[in-house]
């Protein structure tokens, strides 16, 4: 055992293609722009669960690959989404993160659209005489958009394919669970790191890194078999992992969830996972659920939303455990989440400036224990969408 | 004799800073038995309340027991605050007090950046000149807290 010299730090490692991750994939400014066309700009993006949208008229706004987007209920009570950009001069249509209007009047020069994206007035229409320019055709870009299970999926290419297909069955580890269950999502924050979006997504998908966490180790660790757990991988990098157990009471001061209220098809010491493709996460852990995007802003920085979720019309009590529960794990005081972005601001201390030239996902526990097959399954559809062979992306 | 405002005004200024210090027995120290902690602020995405932590006394000394096995963010939280107002009930003998505060990390290498900003709502015991908190509402007005906090604020 010994210290590495210059020339053994940089030299390729004595691994097969595929089983190491090039540095440059977290630092590259070509790269980022590149991931930005080939990969945000063409997958199915989770925006918001239907409860942000319950009602009639009901808005949120979001963003996705740099592009502002409304997704708001119509009266006919369809969910649609548009690109949140006025047709007239491209200013920001509606400004506020959520609300309720039957109409969204742009603060600039009053274009007025409705639910269904339709240019329903503009002052002084007469002016465009001549012009083709004229109300009806000048209504706001609807974006594709999909419900599944209460998720609400858009996807900024019109020629991509259906959500189903492009799920590939990753989210079927909830199929006892969100097909029989309303849900209604109680928390939400947004948090902006100091990280590549793919450092954070990583610390999903790594099993591994279950030593960082005092609670992992002390509540999920010991409670099952390593032999029990499932890690899979999909068509299109999305990764489930299942056979998770945990032992709550197991860290000091908690409880075990023993005689909670669970999720339907769900027993209160069960943890699933399906992180899918490039950065999303739905996780169950017996009595709560959280859903995280992840999106770029720059090569090094990213914003994490992340949303708590319980079931829709229980009790007061029964919500407070679940918020309790959430709580305990995640959100931005929770025991876990906090630190998965530490650890992703960690690397990027190194990786951000090129001092870590590359990591290491060669594990093998064919897809038990802690297996490195899901990030694998994840950087083996990182590579086909861009092109770029992870190991080596910028032929270096 | 019921507590003074002065004292009232101290007991907040101390809780800040044996939270500063990770004085965690200090701080449980000034909680009266029945003591509420939670972390509150209003969605305007979701147009709903939240809480982001909730704990009774025992609870809050357990989570702050764990905090040195944690991976916790570098550096130290400064709590600023000021006593906005002290609303005494002499015949419950308890008094609301509303107070704003900053919080501010101080990283490794010195640089300091705002971590939250909001409004502690406390509801104090004054029946001794000692007095205690019987709960407090640290209530956000700032939501994005980047990698967020092990430790209440």
């Amino acid at each position: 055992m010994s210290s590495r010299s210059a020339e053994t730090w940089e030299q390729t490692p004595p691994l097969p293609e595929g089983h190491y991750v090039s540095g440059r994939v977290y630092n590259d400014e070509e790269i980022f722009s590149d991931e930005r066309e080939h990969i945000f700009k063409k997958i199915w993006h989770f925006v918001c669960h239907e409860s942000e949208v319950a009602e009639i008229f009901d808005f949120r706004t979001t963003e996705r690959a740099d592009v502002p987007l409304i997704v708001t209920r119509g009266e006919d009570g369809r969910i649609r989404t548009f690109i949140n950009v006025c047709s007239h001069r491209g200013a920001r249509v509606v400004m506020e993160p959520g609300g309720n209007a039957r109409t969204h009047t742009c603060f600039y020069h009053h274009w007025t659209y409705d639910t269904q994206g339709s240019c329903v007035s503009m002052p002084r229409p007469e002016g465009y005489d001549g012009t083709g320019v004229c109300k009806e055709n000048m209504g706001l870009r609807e974006v594709k958009t999909e419900v599944k299970w209460g998720f609400v999926f858009v996807n900024l290419d019109d020629e991509s394919p259906l959500l189903d297909e492009y799920l590939d069955g990753a989210l079927d580890i909830f199929d006892q669970v969100l097909p029989k269950a309303e849900l209604e999502v109680f928390h939400y924050h947004r948090a902006e790191i100091d990280a590549n979006w793919k450092a954070y997504q990583e610390t999903i998908v790594d099993l591994y890194h279950e030593f960082m966490h005092v609670i992992l180790r002390d509540t999920q660790m010991p409670a099952a078999s390593m032999d029990d757990r499932e890690m899979r991988t999909y068509a299109n990098g999305h990764v489930t992992i299942a056979g998770l157990k945990a032992d709550y009471d197991k860290y000091e001061g908690w409880t075990d969830r023993n005689d909670a209220s669970c999720f339907p098809g769900l027993d209160p010491d069960d943890a699933r996972f399906a992180p899918l493709f490039p950065a999303q996460t739905f996780i169950t852990r017996g009595t709560v659920m959280r859903v995280d995007t992840v999106q770029p802003i720059t090569a090094h920085k990213c914003l994490i939303e992340s949303r708590g979720l319980g079931l829709k019309g229980e009790s007061e009590e029964e919500r407070m455990m679940r918020i309790d529960h959430h709580n305990e794990y995640w959100g931005p005081f929770g025991r876990n989440v906090t630190e998965d972005a530490f650890a992703a601001e960690g690397c990027e201390f190194s990786f951000g400036k090129g001092a870590a030239l590359r990591g290491i996902i060669a594990r093998d526990e064919g897809g038990k224990g802690q297996c490195d097959s899901g990030l694998r399954g994840f950087w083996t559809e990182w590579s086909r969408r861009m092109g770029r062979p992870f190991s080596h992306p910028t032929n270096d | 004799m019921p507590a003074s405002n002065d004292a009232v005004r101290e007991l907040i200024y101390r809780s800040c800073r044996c939270l500063d210090l990770q004085d965690f027995d200090g701080y449980i120290a000034l909680c009266a038995p029945a003591f509420r902690y939670r972390i509150t602020l209003y969605s305007p995405e979701l147009r709903k309340e939240m809480i982001w932590l909730n704990h009774d006394r025992d609870g809050l000394t357990a989570l702050l027991a764990m905090v040195p096995r944690h991976l916790v963010r570098l550096g130290t939280l400064q709590r600023n605050a000021t006593v906005y107002t002290i609303d005494r009930n002499e015949a419950d003998s308890r008094a609301d007090v509303m107070s704003a505060f900053s919080v501010f990390n101080i990283d490794n290498e010195g640089r300091p950046s705002v971590f939250a900003v909001g409004h502690y709502h406390d509801t104090v015991d004054l029946s001794d000149d000692q007095p205690f908190l019987l709960s407090r509402n640290a209530r956000l007005a700032s939501r994005d807290l980047g990698i967020g906090s092990h430790i209440p604020i």
